[in-house]
């Protein structure tokens, strides 16, 4: 992988792990945790492993619908 | 038979360069937004550019079905994150 391709990978992991750690609201700890996943991703293809990273892909949005399940917004009736 | 394979050098990585940058940009602009609905565009922002970094990183036949399975499961969290935050299905009327 390229050093410049590989920076922003690093850059995304980064920036979604401190963003979900210090975020307050559920939703936007779960948008960070997202950017988290969508980084870790070329590191993955770049190895090889290309059907472990589409079993990831199809994986990985599951868990984020098990965690709204537990966050969903309270709407006041 | 060397010549065969697509050679990714030079120039020709401008493409994925424009990807990480767009996928950083975005990645800040998710960072920093303070209301939750404007983080979820730049949220599928995100993910556009890292299919496209997936795409472009390796000349195999494989890899435009890992990129298929990523955009289709990110388009999928980003909407089930939308729906649910905006209230999901209204019962009773």
């Amino acid at each position: 992988m390229d050093e410049i391709v590989m920076a922003a990978s690093i850059v995304l992991v980064l920036l979604g792990t401190f963003s979900a750690i210090l975020g307050r609201d559920p939703f936007d700890k779960l948008i960070s945790l997202s950017v988290m996943i969508a980084g870790i991703f070329p590191f993955i293809v770049d190895r090889g492993y290309l059907d472990v990273a589409a079993a990831l892909a199809l994986i990985a949005p599951l868990s984020t619908i098990f965690i709204l399940m537990v966050c969903q917004r309270k709407v006041p009736s | 038979m060397e010549d065969q394979v697509p050679v990714v050098a030079g120039v020709h990585m401008i493409a994925i360069y424009v990807c990480a940058v767009i996928a950083v940009y975005a990645a800040l602009r998710v960072i920093i937004e303070r209301n939750t609905m404007r983080k979820l565009p730049f949220l599928n922002v995100v993910s556009f550019a890292i299919t496209g970094i997936i795409a472009l990183l390796l000349p195999h036949p494989l890899t435009i079905l890992a990129a298929a399975a990523f955009f289709v499961g990110s388009t999928f969290e980003s909407n089930a994150i939308a729906s649910t935050w905006s209230g999901g299905m209204k019962r009773n009327g």
